[in-house]
């Protein structure tokens, strides 16, 4: 009966290959929306951790009150302590100091007078030899011209903003800001290399220094504006981060100054809190509403199927099949059909997925406005999760839909079923 | 009545549920056929021949009476045990032949030997004496699309046979035929009836076919009016 069956099948391809295409598409592109959904989230958790956020971020509290303004005179004070005794408490983290400032870049010509100048921002990072936070931001991947800076006061410009001020390697530049007190505070610097991220607001606005010349400039010796800390090879792990979290701010909490440190996860800065919700709720909605399009899509089909095989049912009853095992070899084939569309549908998301993490879509055509920190090329991610993501819910709404179409047939009395056949 | 009919009719009446109402299509029929007769059912249009025909197929269940097929009353089966006795007992032949489309000659003769789950090597002997029953035993691997409606009805006639089953319900078998392909075919089915000693239930209007049946039953308005063996 199987081997019957599946001749049918095979060979009358409406019967097949429509359904089949319709499953594999529906499952195609919800594994593929769930590697996309991944793979943007997974890119702006990562971007973010490495340039602003860590996994978590240690300021003083009342930093914390003003973070979008960077308040250098807001820093937390006896860092080395704190950093120590973070480093104790928990030392699977990787604990690293940063510095963001603003401050304004010029580049004098021959005779000193002012060539180009202009607004950046200033990341302060441990670029030293085995620093791993230099490791961690692919300073070397992304070089563009020149060198990582070797000594002091050497200077490292996104390639834009580069281009924009006219500079090469081995040019001075002069840093104006002001100290974590507010004072006047100058400094030559040497064009070092320059970087590009693929993130216009880091390429085109953003400059680099060593952490030890930042805190000389800015006079923030043993302070700490924001220290960062990363899980074991960067891997983010949002419960462990919470945990930690948690049990630093408790142990905080007895203490009133405002000067005490406290610690932000990732999703509690830069609005990624709002953003990943939102992204882990449409996955799950547009999933939902997948299941739902493609069962009504599949119903419709086995209804217009099951019309236009009236006669043969009406021959198989007629031949002494009852209608009860005409339903179940219907069913039968509904799975067969949901199974072979669900493999092909996730091998086609998977392999769209696939693509696009290894070579992506570059769209910083669209991005050179935008100030966030999205990469600028779309990548995907293949996860697990895209094994049954889009595989179950294809057989299951194939075999909703045969179900449905099914009982609309079996439902009626043999002779009625019989009178429509015309047999 | 006598025991060893092999199909009973006791008082057998149906009614089909029009609008609000009733309409009634056989009304009170009694009937009895004996094995290896070759009988007919005729009467103007409409006057419950198919619906007769249904009946003692099992296809549809009587309103009131009683149906027996080898003595046991079918009244109340269930739609398994009605497949069954199909299955088992009847053959079916229709105006239209209704062969399957997507399966071949061979294919289709052979269904019923799947459904009754006779293995495969079996299944191949007797599909091909049915087709040789019937002449066709050079054309079993064609589509029902490539021959033509005689040779279609004679595959529909092979299907019906190569279960051997007791009894074969015609329903108008040669409505769409030319009268040549309507005589080969009534010499086939009558070559089967003496031979293989299978009982024949026609339903027709051809004058055809009844110069072949030995017994003719006449309906009118769903009552029997005459019953005569010839
Ligand atoms: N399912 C049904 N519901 C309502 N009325 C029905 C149904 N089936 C048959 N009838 C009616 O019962 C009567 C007998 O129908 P039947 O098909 O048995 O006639 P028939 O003698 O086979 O006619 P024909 O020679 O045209 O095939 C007809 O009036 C028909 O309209
Ligand atoms: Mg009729």
């Amino acid at each position: 009966m199987l081997e019957f069956l599946f001749k049918g099948l095979i060979r009358d391809k409406s019967r097949s290959v429509l359904p089949v295409i319709v499953v594999a598409l529906g499952v195609s592109l919800s594994v593929f929306f769930v590697g996309y959904m991944k793979g943007m989230i997974g890119d702006v958790v990562d971007q973010n951790a490495r340039f602003n956020t860590g996994h978590v971020k240690v300021m003083s509290r009342a930093y914390v009150q003003n973070i979008s303004q960077k308040p250098l005179d807001l820093s937390l004070l006896d860092a080395e302590v704190l950093i120590k005794d973070l480093k104790h408490q928990y030392p699977e983290m990787n604990w690293v100091k940063r510095i963001n400032f603003g401050g304004i870049l010029d580049v004098p010509d021959e005779n000193g007078q002012t060539k180009t100048q202009g607004i950046a921002g200033g990341i302060a990072l441990d670029l030293s030899e085995n620093s791993i936070d230099k490791e961690r931001m692919k300073l070397g991947n992304n070089l563009i011209r020149g060198t990582l800076p070797k000594g002091a006061y050497q200077i490292i410009l996104g390639e834009g903003l580069a281009k924009r001020m006219n500079v090469n390697i081995g040019d001075k530049i002069t840093f104006f800001g002001s100290t974590m007190d507010g004072a006047m505070s100058f400094q030559n610097f040497t064009l070092a290399g320059t970087v590009s991220f693929g993130t216009s607001v880091l390429d085109d606005r953003t400059f680099i220094i060593d952490i030890n010349d930042a805190e000389q400039v800015l006079d923030m010796v043993d302070a700490a504006q924001e220290i960062l800390g990363f899980l074991p090879n960067d891997v983010y792990d949002e419960s462990k981060i919470e945990t930690i979290k948690n049990d630093f701010n408790t142990k905080m909490s007895v203490e009133t100054d405002e000067f005490t440190p406290e610690i932000l996860a990732l999703k509690d800065q830069a609005g990624l809190r709002y953003m990943l919700d939102i992204a882990n709720i449409s996955t799950s909605l547009f999933s939902t509403l997948f299941i739902i399009a493609m069962s009504i899509v599949l119903w419709n089909t086995g209804l217009l199927g099951g019309l236009r095989r009236y006669t043969e049912f009406g021959i198989r009853i007629a031949m002494g099949e009852s209608k009860k095992a005409i339903y179940k070899s219907l069913i039968l084939e509904s799975i067969i059909i949901g199974l072979i569309g669900a493999v092909i549908g996730t091998l086609l998301g998977l392999g769209l997925t696939y693509y696009l993490q290894e070579v992506g879509i570059d769209i910083s055509d669209m991005m050179s406005q935008n100030s966030m920190i999205i990469s600028n090329v779309i990548r995907a991610k293949v996860v697990p999760q895209q094994l049954w993501i889009g595989f179950i819910p294809g057989v299951v709404a194939t075999l909703l839909g045969a179900l449905l179409s099914g009982r609309g047939i079996f439902k009626r009395q043999t002779s009625q079923l019989f009178n429509e056949l015309g047999v | 009545m006598s025991t060893n009919n092999l199909i009973e009719l006791h008082q057998v009446t149906k009614r089909f549920p029009v609008g609000d109402g009733e309409f009634t299509a056989l009304s009170d029929i009694n009937l009895s056929f004996s094995k290896g007769e070759f009988a007919g059912l005729i009467g103007p249009s409409g006057s419950g021949k198919t619906t007769l025909l249904n009946l003692i197929g099992a296809l549809d269940d009587s309103t009131e009476g009683e149906i027996k097929i080898n003595g046991k009353n079918i009244a109340n089966n269930s739609d398994e045990a009605s497949a069954l006795l199909r299955n088992e007992h009847i053959g079916f032949i229709f105006q239209s032949y209704n062969l399957l489309p997507v399966y071949t000659i061979y294919e289709n003769v052979e269904f019923p030997l799947i459904l009754q789950k006779i293995p495969k090597e079996d299944r191949k002997i007797m599909v091909l004496q049915a087709l040789e029953w019937v002449g066709l035993k050079d054309i079993a691997n064609k589509k029902p699309s490539q021959i033509s409606g005689g040779q279609a009805q004679r595959v529909a006639i092979a299907r019906s046979i190569v279960k051997k089953p007791e009894i074969i319900l015609a329903d108008e078998p040669t409505a769409n035929l030319d009268s040549e392909n309507a005589y080969k075919i009534m010499d086939i089915l009558k070559n089967l009836n003496e031979e293989l000693g299978i009982t024949f239930l026609f339903s027709s209007h051809d004058s055809k076919v009844i110069k072949y049946l030995k017994r003719v039953i006449s309906l009118e308005d769903g009552k029997i009016i005459n019953d005569e063996v010839k």
